[in-house]
């Protein structure tokens, strides 16, 4: 016990005699210790970060309100587009205003597919029935048919040269209009069938794709007009010899007259 | 780790200032010890680098938040009203879609029924029943009376010859000759026909016009197109017809020009015989 007190008074002696030496630790403890945080509030980094972070917040609520009048252009053009450009009702009534087209035109093929023959002896039959065949493969046997109604060219003791030349020029030409007209019966007939397959594919296009086969009608269009001039042409070859025929006619006549006058005068003097 | 260092490095300092003898000795421990300890604690400089880090965080972000981002959105924002202003204005102005279609239906008024007035005037002619009869059949846009339009030809025509009145081969001329006119007028009753579906599938497509939209119209003028396709097959079908029936006409005249040179010849030849009797 008594050395207890004893240590307990040494200590404090010890203490008493190093009291500026302790007084001098505990300042600088006070003032060098890491002392928790005081508060963020009162942080000068906290201070900076949320100066930033407003001006931040404030450019972000511009870019927001741009973002904002953007979708309502956006919303606006839809709109638009949904009601005024490509409004779904209208483009339904179009697609139903083809399927009715549809109807027409497969009357239409009715009608041009009845039949028109008419003739009634065997060879008119034939040829007839060459002409109106729509068949392209059945064009060889058109000049067999002919030759059996109108005949050959004359033989050679028959008909002068110049009289079988034009006759076998005429003969041409009118075979290759009949040839021609089968030619173009038989295009005629896959236009319509075409035409056909265009307008049903429009049915069940859509608006953006309604114009490719527009251009491909447009293109079958292009086609159908050099048929019709490939038939024109026919048409015309066949009345320019019809009027080389009538030339000729002038012509022959005109020799014929001058042999026969010089015949006569042969005639004439032999008396 | 920070604190613990610290206590450890204040534990040995305090020991050290405590257990030191003389002023002296003391007094430069002390600063020294004081000096180290600012070290360790409060580094001064990285704080102040830490916090221009920050400043310069921020305002690398502001920059490109104002200068690069919102320029574009403000562009984008501008080209897409441009856009659309351009769209309702210069492309599709709804006044100007109005206004087409308000002209497609002043033009159906003002032509279609007056057009059709003209077209459905009547041509007939004919006086006497015959004639007036077959031009009646041949104008009456019908395919189902093809046999009346035959007898009704007949009658005014008349049949081939019989073949004692005439050679089998004028025969055959007269009957192909009749028969391809008799196929081109049934072709054009049809064809009559045709063109009058032709007229009603324009009148729809016109009418369809008059209240169309620009994303519809594609689909009317590709139909429309179509049409025209299957109306170039039906001129082509008459151009056809047309070239039979002028063929047949100079492979006619060609026959007779045959029939001409070989009697020509079979009279030379009945001449000769009977000079050569004389």
């Amino acid at each position: 016990m008594t050395s207890v007190s004893a240590a307990l008074e040494r200590s404090k002696s010890w203490v008493w005699s190093r009291r500026l030496r302790i007084i001098i630790l505990v300042i600088i403890l006070a003032l060098t210790a890491p002392w928790p945080a005081t508060g963020q509030a009162l942080s000068p980094c906290c201070v900076i970060l949320a100066a930033g972070l407003s001006s931040i917040a404030n450019s972000l609520k511009t870019i927001a309100s741009s973002l904002s009048a953007i979708l309502g252009v956006d919303k606006e053009m839809l709109q638009f587009e949904q009601t005024v450009v490509w409004p779904t009702s209208a483009i339904t009534q179009a697609q139903a205003l083809v399927g009715s087209q549809q109807g027409i035109f497969a009357r239409i093929q009715a009608l041009i597919h009845i039949p028109v023959n008419s003739a009634t002896q065997p060879n008119p039959q034939q040829l007839e029935a060459t002409l109106l065949s729509r068949n392209a493969s059945q064009i060889p046997q058109t000049s067999a048919n002919y030759t059996a109604l109108y005949g050959p060219v004359p033989t050679t003791t028959d008909a002068s040269p110049q009289v079988r030349d034009l006759i076998d020029m005429t003969d041409a030409a009118a075979q290759g209009a009949m040839k021609r007209a089968i030619q173009i019966d038989a295009l005629s007939d896959l236009e319509i069938q075409a035409a056909g397959q265009i307008n049903q594919s429009i049915q069940t296009a859509a608006p953006g794709s309604a114009p490719i086969i527009e251009a491909q009608a447009d293109a079958w269009l292009v086609r159908a007009n050099a048929y019709t001039q490939a038939a024109t042409a026919d048409l015309m070859r066949l009345r320019a010899i019809d009027l080389a025929n009538s030339s000729a006619d002038i012509k022959m006549g005109a020799t014929n007259t001058t042999n026969l006058r010089r015949q006569l005068m042969n005639l004439l003097q032999h008396n | 780790m920070h604190c613990l260092l610290y206590a450890v490095l204040f534990s040995a300092f305090a020991w050290v200032v405590l257990i030191v003898n003389g002023r002296r000795r003391v007094f430069a421990l002390t600063l020294a010890g004081v000096m180290v300890l600012m070290l360790v604690v409060i580094p001064p400089q990285a704080k102040t680098q830490a916090q221009g880090g920050i400043i310069q965080a921020i305002q690398a972000v502001l920059k490109v938040l104002n200068s690069m981002i919102l320029p574009v959105v403000n562009s984008i924002h501008g080209t897409r009203s441009a856009n659309s202003n351009f769209y309702q204005t210069t492309v599709w102005p709804v006044p100007s879609i109005n206004q087409s279609n308000s002209l497609v239906l002043q033009m159906i008024g003002q032509y279609r029924n007056l057009m059709s007035g003209i077209l459905h005037i009547n041509l007939r002619s004919a006086t006497l029943p015959a004639p007036q009869s077959m031009e009646s059949l041949i104008r009456d846009h019908q395919v189902n009376n093809f046999g009346g339009l035959t007898q009704s030809f007949n009658s005014t025509y008349r049949t081939i010859p019989t073949p004692t009145d005439a050679n089998q081969a004028d025969r055959d001329m007269s009957d192909f000759d009749d028969a391809l006119t008799l196929d081109s007028l049934k072709t054009l009753k049809a064809a009559d026909s045709a063109t009058d579906l032709e007229l009603q599938a324009a009148d729809s497509i016109e009418s369809a016009a008059g209240q169309a939209v620009p994303g519809s119209t594609p689909f009317l003028t590709a139909t429309a197109t179509s049409s025209s396709i299957r109306s170039q097959a039906l001129t082509q079908k008459m151009l056809a017809a047309e070239l039979r029936q002028e063929a047949a006409r100079i492979a006619h005249q060609n026959g007779l020009r045959k029939r001409g040179a070989m009697f020509t010849t079979q009279l030379r030849g009945t001449i000769m015989n009977l000079s050569q009797h004389n």
